[in-house]
């Protein structure tokens, strides 16, 4: 034992008695009725007319934190492609994976774009949203890539998508923020509930986004796979 | 113009620079300054206004406190947000030319900063202490050795580490409040949190906002960064976003803590990392070390300003960040030719005599010899100590001297080592690239010397403002919400 | 009542758990694979902490049926939305943190963590003491140092 693994157990033993302890004080009184939680169930539906809560909280209320997480994302791929630089044009690349695979994958494509898109456009009225059905997309064009390296997704197409999905974003925020002098504010008319464009502008944000975490998911993953192949 | 351009510009600017450097690398090379010299007169506007008008909050998407997230824009944030850019800006001096992803983060990193000044909401800063933290290892692993990266992967590991633990601080709050906005937090926070529950999350969210703030046990990350990392990102974050953490866990302490025992807290690790990160900096024989671990003292200084309640240590530790501020980056900066074992500055007058005499001047500062600026600093924070009636905070102002005794001991030895005749090693002589910023901010820093007066007299007008709880809550908390027992809807 | 206070317990612990696993991983193991593996649990742990806190007795998912606010009790959507920015904040993270073990291990061939802390030392004179991530900054190493240089 030395004195760093010393420290790191007492560090270990407080925090698991201090967690200890903040049960016993929250597990028996969480039913806040006065947070601004509550304040969000009753009001969000009459405001904003979206069906989801989740998603309105996301895309409305705290708008901003998506788009802190948008740009998270972002500069994980800056930074991962500073640290990653380029890739050798005579680097060796994985080997194929084989007949079956490549075959799979490329029938589950169609399919798995049908699938995100789906679960993005139904996260406005039911469960499913942004972060599930872009995984999805994302899924949809890593999975060739996993069958057949040598063939890598188009860098030029996927940061040409990127940066158009983000550019949209900034743009609709942009034009929030001179209609009402407020970021991310609300632009479209209200409509109806249970219509996929009502709630204002809160539909074109759910696909911007949920397109934007697709393409950015993929071109994380790219840019790790071809580092391997370069090795 | 809106508070938000501040944190918009450069956000938008980082997303489309790649595009631009495609198309052309001069207008690239020169987007980046361009935004930064808009913004900063963005805040410059925002500064005049505010000072007519007194402080403003702003509703992000037009939902008012604390169902959405506010801004909030003082004195205060506005001086931070104007450091951040200000310092990237001055860095910027002499940078070469094609460096996309370098400047991409580097913007991304001011739009984070000035979030973080400015921002209302306890999620919302965890959102914008990612952004920059995230940033940060890609730069400082972006001189492209294998020392860099490896780093910088224990840099991250410590510091996603001490993002968790933040985010569960703020989850301990949210489960004790139902709230994240931090007037809502104000308003309540004397009945709901003045208890062992919120002093936990305070530690909590204390030991992820150290890790930034280079506060005692989760500051190892530094020597090792600032020795692998290129001058200008050691610069970057050892003299500026450090300041922004600790400017976090301020307005915690303000807003949030201010009648618990929290400030305390705050005052031992700041005693530690001063009596720690002295010690260290007398033993190390590197140049790039010995300051890493002086940055770490003079956080500590920060930290145990900031510890000081009320005006009077805001006014030292504002007074002590920006001199910090000031100092460390143009000393880094002298580390790009001078960086390794000590003995390789022997010689060093001989040399460059203009950059021996920047050496002296900032060390000078730094110790706080009565001229320049950082004897104020210093005087500022032993004056707002003594008030305290409290044992601990003299002790402070003893941790305090004797750190003082033992900064001037390292840096005259590193000065005799510079004027001893050359022998068979010679030091090189600093290229005027790297030399451009800390030209700049030693002008800047004989400048303070010169308006010491006005500055002083800024610096209280903040402090007061920043100090005043009631202020923020009324220009925030929409009135309704004006009320502690729980309501049903 | 006393059914969903034992869920909602349950799964306190189970956060809890999973935290100091996470952390326990990230502290005591010296394999950046699986430092990397206890920062996946810790945030795992941490999501689980606060999608837990939103949980009220018998709720249902916060989604009006049929554009009308459902009769029963609905969770706090607060914390699940801040658990989905969080979600993806962790994966970015992660993401350049493989990235730099990657090069990390071009360059050393080796994802020890003390073995890379004495390679660095080496390269770059930073006095390492421990190889991990979180120690306490000794000066008597340094302290070691100088005598042995003023012994040669």
């Amino acid at each position: 034992m030395n004195l760093r693994e010393i420290s790191s157990l007492v560090f270990i033993v407080w925090l698991g008695l201090l967690l200890g302890a903040v049960l016993k004080i929250v597990a028996y009184d969480n039913i806040l009725t006065g947070g601004v939680g509550t304040y969000i169930l009753t009001h969000a539906a009459p405001e904003l007319g979206a069906e989801n809560i989740v998603t309105s909280v996301l895309l409305a209320y705290r708008g901003l934190d998506t788009l802190g997480e948008l740009t998270v994302l972002f500069v994980a791929i800056t930074a991962a492609g500073l640290v990653l630089g380029q890739r050798r044009t005579d680097a060796p690349s994985d080997s194929d994976a084989g007949f079956i695979l490549r075959t799979a994958a490329n029938l589950l494509f169609p399919f798995l774009i049908i699938l995100g898109t789906y679960i993005l456009l139904q996260g406005h009225f039911s469960p499913g949203g942004v972060f599930q059905g872009g995984a999805i997309l994302a899924a949809a064009f890593f999975v060739p890539i996993l069958a057949s390296p040598a063939s890598p997704l188009h860098h030029r197409v996927s940061r040409l998508v990127e940066g158009l999905v983000v550019a949209t974003f900034m743009i609709i925020c942009l034009l929030a923020l001179f209609s009402d002098d407020a970021f991310l504010a609300l632009l479209l008319g209200k409509g109806s509930v249970s219509q996929l464009f009502s709630a204002y502008s809160l539909p074109l944000l759910h696909i911007v986004i949920g397109f934007q975490i697709g393409t950015a998911f993929a071109g994380i993953l790219a840019r790790l796979q071809e580092t391997e192949a370069s090795d | 113009m809106n508070g938000v351009w501040l944190v918009a510009l450069p956000l938008l600017g980082a997303f489309v620079l790649p595009m631009i450097y495609r198309r052309h690398t001069i207008v690239g090379y020169w987007t980046g300054p361009v935004i930064l010299i808009i913004n900063l007169a963005i805040a410059m506007g925002l500064w005049q206004r505010v000072s007519a008008d007194g402080t403003h909050s702003i509703a992000m998407g037009g939902f008012p406190a604390p169902v959405g997230i506010t801004f909030y824009v003082d004195k205060l944030a506005l001086l931070f947000a104007i450091m951040v850019i200000l310092g990237t800006l001055i860095l910027w001096l002499g940078k070469k030319m094609g460096e996309v992803r370098e400047e991409t983060l580097l913007l991304l990193i001011v739009a984070g900063g000035c979030g973080l000044a400015l921002s209302g909401d306890l999620f919302n800063i965890y959102v914008f202490y990612e952004i920059v933290a995230v940033a940060s290892y890609g730069l400082a692993a972006s001189r492209g050795t294998g020392a860099g990266y490896a780093a910088s992967i224990r840099f991250l590991i410590l510091s996603a580490l001490g993002s968790s633990m933040l985010l569960l601080g703020i989850a301990l709050i949210y489960a004790m409040t139902g709230t994240l906005n931090l007037s809502h937090l104000a308003y309540l926070a004397p009945q709901m949190l003045n208890n062992s529950v919120g002093l936990v999350a305070f530690a909590l969210m204390l030991i992820g906002l150290g890790v930034k703030a280079e506060l005692f046990p989760v500051n190892t990350w530094v020597p090792e960064v600032y020795a692998t990392a290129p001058a200008r990102i050691s610069a970057l974050l050892g003299g500026i976003v450090s300041k922004l953490a600790l400017l976090v866990v301020l307005r915690l302490l303000v807003l949030i803590y201010a009648d618990t025992s929290a400030p305390l807290l705050l005052l031992s690790l700041g005693i530690l990392g001063v009596i720690t990160g002295e010690l260290a900096a007398l033993r190390s024989s590197d140049l790039r070390q010995v300051l890493a671990y002086s940055s770490i003292g003079q956080l500590g200084l920060v930290a145990i300003a900031f510890a000081i309640p009320g005006p009077a240590g805001i006014i030292a530790g504002i007074a002590l960040a920006l001199h910090h501020a000031l100092v460390k980056p143009a000393l880094f900066m002298l580390t790009e030719a001078w960086g390794g074992q000590l003995n390789r500055l022997v010689g060093a007058a001989q040399v460059s005599m203009l950059s021996t005499l920047l050496f002296i001047v900032l060390a000078l500062s730094l110790v706080g010899i009565p001229p320049l600026p950082g004897f104020l600093a210093k005087f500022l924070l032993l004056k707002g100590a003594l008030a305290v009636e409290n044992g601990w905070y003299h002790t402070a102002i003893a941790v305090v001297l004797i750190a003082t005794v033992i900064e001037t001991a390292y840096f005259i030895r590193i000065m005799r080592l510079m004027f001893q005749s050359k022998t068979q090693q010679t030091a090189d002589a600093p290229l005027m690239r790297d030399l451009k910023p800390a030209l700049s901010l030693v002008v800047l820093l004989l400048i303070s010397v010169l308006t010491v007066s006005p500055i002083s007299q800024s610096l209280s007008a903040i402090a007061e403002e920043a100090a005043d709880k009631e202020v923020y809550i009324n220009k925030t908390l929409p009135s309704d919400w004006h009320h502690l027992e729980k309501v049903e809807w | 009542m006393t059914e969903s206070a034992g869920i909602i317990i349950l799964s306190y612990c189970g956060a809890i758990g999973l935290i100091l696993l996470g952390v326990f991983a990230m502290v005591m193991y010296r394999h950046l694979i699986r430092i990397i593996f206890g920062l996946m649990l810790l945030e795992a742990g941490v999501n689980l902490f606060l999608i837990t806190i939103g949980y009220r007795a018998n709720a249902v998912a916060p989604i009006l049926v049929d554009g009308q606010i459902p009769a029963a009790a609905m969770v706090d959507p607060i914390p699940q939305a801040m658990v989905l920015t969080a979600i993806v904040i962790g994966v970015g993270v992660q993401a350049l943190a493989l990235a730099l073990v990657v090069k990390t291990y071009q360059a050393y061939r080796t994802l020890d963590t003390q073995e890379l802390a004495q390679k660095l030392a080496k390269e770059t004179g930073v006095d390492i003491i421990e190889g991990t991530p979180v120690y306490l900054p000794s000066p008597l190493a340094a302290h070691k140092q100088i005598l042995e240089e003023k012994s040669t």
